[in-house]
């Protein structure tokens, strides 16, 4: 495909764009570098990709011009939305097979981005997710529908919180404060049920379990400064999720 | 026994759970929660028969990729969407949890030992998908 000089400027956006929301959706980093190579290639250039989470910088060569560089700033971190994911591989399998006109495929782009996951689906899947690991870990089945209250709690509270753009380790230790001040509450109320039990369905949505997976994969492929970055955030956000619970657990149990 | 039965079903319930969570397709949920099902299955018989935390989320997680990497073939899609929400009750979320709680009471004896414990499932996880995706690759590029 032969490309203009503005045209190739708006490749570069556009592969941006597509990197940026690959991370956004919880995309590992080897797959977000593979995918913008591949389509830069298609496209006619030489490629040089390099990402880490909080940066993305692009570099493609042509043969017979000049090369063009640029980078993006990634602040944003996403957690993982298949819904979102499932629509970028589509796009970047077109793109590979047969390159769209920029134009068509910055449209796309601006689509996929504004698209969500669909609400009643993440609330359903929050209370079933929470109320499965409260049994899972070893509580009963009332410990479990508490469980999953609080789940859809969390599910709503996200949506709040993700839209003030708090940074994830200050949300983590709000939602983890309201959450555990809710919980100890209740199980105050009502003896049979099993603090720990409660909490932990409830924290299997916040905490950064599958990251921490990622991060140690990472570093096992060869991404070492992607999975260090990601290692010594998740400690950082679990250290946060602490935080609140042990702020909540400290004023429960100033009630007699 | 019973315990394990309801784990099982736990686990079904809660991977079924994670799959809507993360947005996956509708066609994908049932798949995903047996994933979970049979991945914390393997967990349980490789921990009946070692007795080793390793091994166990080793083999949980190598299994769970598999078995992903097969209905990825079938259902047209890439494992990713399979293997996470499968690998989901292996997430060391209990464990986590206690050494935090060990920490927030200042007991530095458990809080190493169960922090220990969860950075080896951690690790053991990621090297079970990972040992099993690099076989997959070395496979795809003697076809090609």
């Amino acid at each position: 495909m032969d490309l203009t000089r503005d045209e190739e400027a708006r490749l570069i956006a556009c592969l941006m764009e597509t990197g940026q929301l690959l991370l956004e959706c919880g995309a590992e980093i080897s797959r977000v570098e593979d995918t913008l190579t591949r389509i830069g290639t298609a496209y006619g250039g030489v490629m040089n990709v390099f990402v880490i989470p909080s940066l993305i910088t692009i570099t493609m060569n042509y043969p017979d011009r000049e090369s063009i560089t640029e980078t993006r700033r990634i602040r944003s971190y996403g957690t993982t939305d298949f819904y979102r994911l499932e629509k970028l591989n589509a796009l970047s399998r077109e793109c590979c097979a047969k390159p769209i006109p920029i134009a068509e495929f910055r449209e796309r782009l601006y689509k996929i981005a504004a698209g969500k996951k669909p609400l009643p689906a993440v609330l359903v899947g929050s209370i079933l997710g929470a109320g499965g690991f409260a049994v899972f870990f070893g509580g009963n089945l009332w410990d479990g529908l508490v469980s999953a209250v609080f789940g859809a709690i969390i599910c709503l509270l996200q949506g709040r919180i993700g839209r003030t753009e708090l940074n994830t380790a200050a949300a983590n230790m709000l939602v983890s404060l309201m959450i555990g001040l809710g919980v100890g509450l209740v199980s105050k109320l009502i003896p049979v049920l099993h603090m720990d039990k409660i909490l932990i369905g409830d924290i299997m949505l916040l905490i950064p379990g599958l990251t921490m997976t990622n991060a140690i994969r990472n570093i096992l492929v060869g991404n070492t400064i992607s999975g260090v970055v990601r290692l010594a955030e998740t400690i950082i956000w679990a250290a946060a999720l602490a935080g609140g619970f042990m702020m909540a657990l400290a004023i429960v149990n100033l009630i007699p | 026994m019973l315990d394990a039965i309801y784990q099982l079903i736990a686990a079904f319930v809660a991977a079924f759970g994670f799959a809507m969570y993360f947005g996956a397709r509708k066609r994908f949920f049932f798949v995903c929660a047996l994933g979970g099902l049979l991945s914390w299955g393997v967990y349980l018989l490789t921990d009946y028969l070692f007795h080793s935390l390793f091994l166990s989320n080793f083999s949980g997680s190598a299994f769970a990729v598999l078995y992903a990497e097969v209905l990825a073939r079938h259902m047209k899609c890439t494992a990713t969407m399979i293997v996470v929400p499968s690998v989901i009750p292996l997430i060391p979320g209990g464990m986590l949890y206690y050494t935090l709680d060990a920490a927030v009471h200042g007991d530095l004896a458990a809080t190493r030992q169960i922090g220990g414990d969860t950075l080896i499932s951690a690790l053991a996880i990621s090297a079970g998908i990972s040992v099993v995706m690099a076989l997959r690759e070395l496979h795809m590029k003697r076809q090609a």
